[in-house]
């Protein structure tokens, strides 16, 4: 695997600092850079986890309508239009007429009108299955959901859930006045992402079902807690189902004595529609493939998020569906420095073997002959390189530090056989500690007159910079800054393994970037411009990052290369 | 094994563009359309192509059996196909990058999708009106409906070809020619 950095977003953890990369809780704390967002109020970097989210609008993914939300409930979550999924393959399917009547010669001579002859049927073009195997044809090429969902609704199952929901409709009518007293309190105990939007959620979910017994987990004991509950229990009318159940296979809904038969007959396996054939389906169908009827396509949602604790939007799509972009969009790329790593000898070493085995035009070597060529070697120093990105209209200035390995941590962690070897680190990182800069971010043709830009700005500051630049280049080659270069700066570090180290070299890195908020760059449409208030001071933000810069191979099990001379 | 001697047979009213290669005892029917950097190549017994079949570009045809090669009318032979099945009926398709091994004899109407296998170990034939597709090359029968509408559109196809390729290619015509 390449060498990559996550980010680290501290909606999980209750100190600002994340857990050691070596505990398993470490992975739910960082995400990659696209998939994080970033609250201005806040000055926070927000996750998929922490905010919350709300439907903005429904759409078909085939045809691109937006359904009202009204209407998503009435067409059952799928597209009420002429999209339709083929049952064996999902591919779409598209609705053709039928054949002219055949002359009976045999030769397909016929000229076909353009208009089509009546039955019309819906087509697959991948595996040409069509609708009129399952006996479904319609005299007009139009209209065929609704007449399709006329059918999905005089299903067994349908008209069951139906019947069920009239007869709880009044109970919970009833009661719904009665119990939205009870509400208020049973939210109190997620104050951890409690706001008005998941606090309503949650409600909702808490909310007491009349006739259904609450659940309390000491209340088992116990008698019922409160009185109105087991009142509304004595007050249901039993429900009486439209069919016997032990009868609903015959009604075509599967299982039961007809699936048995079926099967005892079965003499080709493609006769059972396979499990992928038949979960898209609303209700329960029978198993066999010659059943299986076309779907109605699913609907999508376009989603917006807020953040958890001030509420404002982070990302909220434009309500086309046909549009991708977004009238709010507040992502952490455009706030965070972009961080790359990669290993200069795996790079050299990767161009090395993809030459060769051009050269050789043999099968490409396998994986474990590539790790053992690219990988990081116990007891060796490997320098890496990690190029930051600003994607700041303010030039920034950026410190690493790495977070210190806890020993206890470690022992705690590790097997029981490795206690005396998890002791000490099994590697060593060194990187600049001196901060240094990022140029500010240009669209690309301002960047003819580069040097004059990085004059103009903080010369002074610049100037320092540089002097202390050319310090730790002379010091050592790869520990440093490298390369500047438009907004991006690379810069160098070091990790050595210890003889005995095995497992990943993955470790905590702190990033703190400081940035001139004076002069708000003049945004012309461009929403990832930060809009701070024009204070003239310097302001800082860190956060923490996770490095992996891959596995280490243990010198116990050298592996020859049988290639090398 | 003797040298492949080359002998073409194309009819008159046949489209092979110039830039194809033709190797070995081919014999092209009326009305077919072998596009420019198509490949048939007979390495063992001939080939006979019957009339209205379309070759699009860098298809594959190979006879590696010592047995006459037969394809019918009508069959399309998409982009990158590569197609050594014994015999072949009419009004096939083989899609785009499809593969066809010499062990599988094709009836009629069937049609093979993109990027489709076809290697059994022992012979194989596929009947009327079979179906493969998706990526493990799954096989089902079409009804058959719709045929018609296909036919037509396949001839359409063919004739605007006739039409538009010789006035951008050059033409190449049959020994007797």
């Amino acid at each position: 695997m390449a060498p990559n950095v996550l980010y680290h977003c501290p909606c999980l953890s209750t100190s600002s600092a994340p857990p050691p990369p070596h505990l398993a809780s470490s992975s739910y704390n960082f995400h990659p850079l696209h998939a994080l967002f970033f609250c201005e109020e806040c000055d926070a970097v927000r996750c998929n986890r922490c905010v919350s989210v709300e439907v903005s609008g429904y759409y078909c993914p085939n045809c691109l309508f937006e359904v009202p939300s009204a209407s998503v409930r009435a067409e059952k979550n799928r597209c009420a239009r002429n999209c339709f999924m083929c049952p064996n393959c999902r591919n779409t399917l598209s609705v053709v007429p039928s054949d002219p009547p055949d002359a009976g010669d045999g030769r397909l001579s016929a000229p076909i009108s353009t208009v089509g002859e009546p039955p019309f049927f819906l087509y697959c073009n991948h595996c040409r299955w069509d609708s009129s195997e399952v006996g479904i044809t319609f005299e007009k090429p139009t209209g065929l959901a609704a007449q399709l969902q006329k059918l999905e609704d005089a299903a067994p199952d349908s008209l069951e859930f139906d019947r069920l929901k009239e007869h709880f409709e009044p109970i919970i009518r009833a009661s719904s006045l009665s119990s939205s007293s009870s509400v208020a309190p049973s939210t109190s105990h997620s104050q951890h992402h409690s706001n008005p939007i998941t606090a309503a959620a949650s409600a909702a979910l808490a909310r007491d079902i009349p006739g259904v017994a609450k659940y309390t987990p000491h209340a088992r004991s116990g008698r019922p807690s409160g009185k109105d509950r087991s009142a509304n229990k004595d007050e249901m009318p039993e429900y009486k189902s439209r069919l016997d159940i032990s009868h609903a296979s015959n009604y075509g809904s599967g299982g039961g004595d007809v699936d048995v038969d079926f099967m005892r007959r079965l003499e080709d396996v493609s006769e059972v529609a396979s499990l992928q054939q038949r979960w898209n389906y609303s209700w329960s169908t029978s198993i066999e493939t010659r059943d299986l009827k076309p779907l109605r396509i699913p609907l999508h949602s376009k989603r917006s998020k807020r953040c958890p604790a001030c509420t404002h939007i982070l990302i909220k799509p434009e309500p086309k569906a046909q549009s991708v972009r977004y009238k709010i969009k507040l992502v952490a790329a455009n706030y965070l420095p972009a961080i790359n790593v990669a290993l200069p000898h795996q790079i050299e070493m990767l161009g090395h073997i993809s030459a060769e085995a051009a050269k050789r035009s043999t099968k490409a070597p396998v994986d474990g002959d590539k790790d053992a060529r690219s990988g990081l070697q116990a007891g060796k120093t490997y320098p890496f390189h990690m190029s930051l990105t600003n994607p700041l209209y303010d030039p920034i200035q950026v410190r690493l530090s790495v977070q210190r390995m806890h020993v206890a941590a470690a022992t705690s962690s590790g097997e029981g056989g490795t206690t005396e070897k998890a002791r000490r680190p099994p590697f060593a990182i060194s990187i600049p500690t001196t901060p240094f800069s990022v140029a500010p971010f240009a669209e690309a043709w301002e960047y003819e007159d580069d040097e004059e830009m990085f004059g103009l700005d903080d010369d002074e500051l610049e100037a320092r910079l540089s002097g202390r630049e050319k310090e730790t280049k002379s010091k050592s080659k790869t520990v440093g800054v490298l390369e500047k270069r438009a907004n991006v700066t690379v810069v160098g570090g070091e990790v050595a393994l210890g003889k005995e180290a095995r497992g990943e070299v993955k470790f905590n890195m702190l990033v703190a970037y400081t940035y001139r908020s004076d002069d708000p760059a003049p945004s012309e449409g461009h929403d990832a411009s930060p809009s701070k208030k024009a204070v003239p001071e310097t302001k800082t933000f860190a956060f923490y990052t996770v490095v992996d810069l891959g596995n280490i191979i243990s010198k116990e099990e050298p592996r020859i290369d049988p290639y090398d001379v | 094994m003797a040298p492949i001697r080359d002998k073409f047979t194309i009819h008159s009213k046949a489209v092979v563009c110039q830039d194809v290669e033709l190797k070995g005892d081919i014999t092209i029917g009326s009305g077919t359309i072998v596009h420019p950097k198509a490949t048939i190549f007979a390495v063992a017994g001939p080939i006979v192509i019957g009339s209205g079949c379309i070759i699009e570009e860098s298809a594959i045809i190979v006879n590696r059996r010592k047995e006459v090669m037969r394809i019918g009318d009508d069959n399309l032979f998409e982009i990158g196909c590569r197609i050594e099945a014994p015999s072949i009926s009419f009004f096939n398709t083989f899609s785009t990058r499809s593969r066809v091994h010499h062990t599988v004899r094709i009836a009629s109407f069937c049609v093979i999708g993109a990027n489709c296998v076809l290697a059994p170990a022992d012979d194989d034939a596929l009947s009327d009106y079979t179906v493969v597709y998706g990526p493990s090359a799954e096989r089902r029968m079409w009804t058959g409906k719709g045929k018609m509408q296909e036919a037509d559109l396949r001839r359409k196809h063919a004739e605007y070809l006739r039409e538009m390729l010789p006035k951008f290619n050059r033409l190449r015509r049959g020994d007797g020619a």
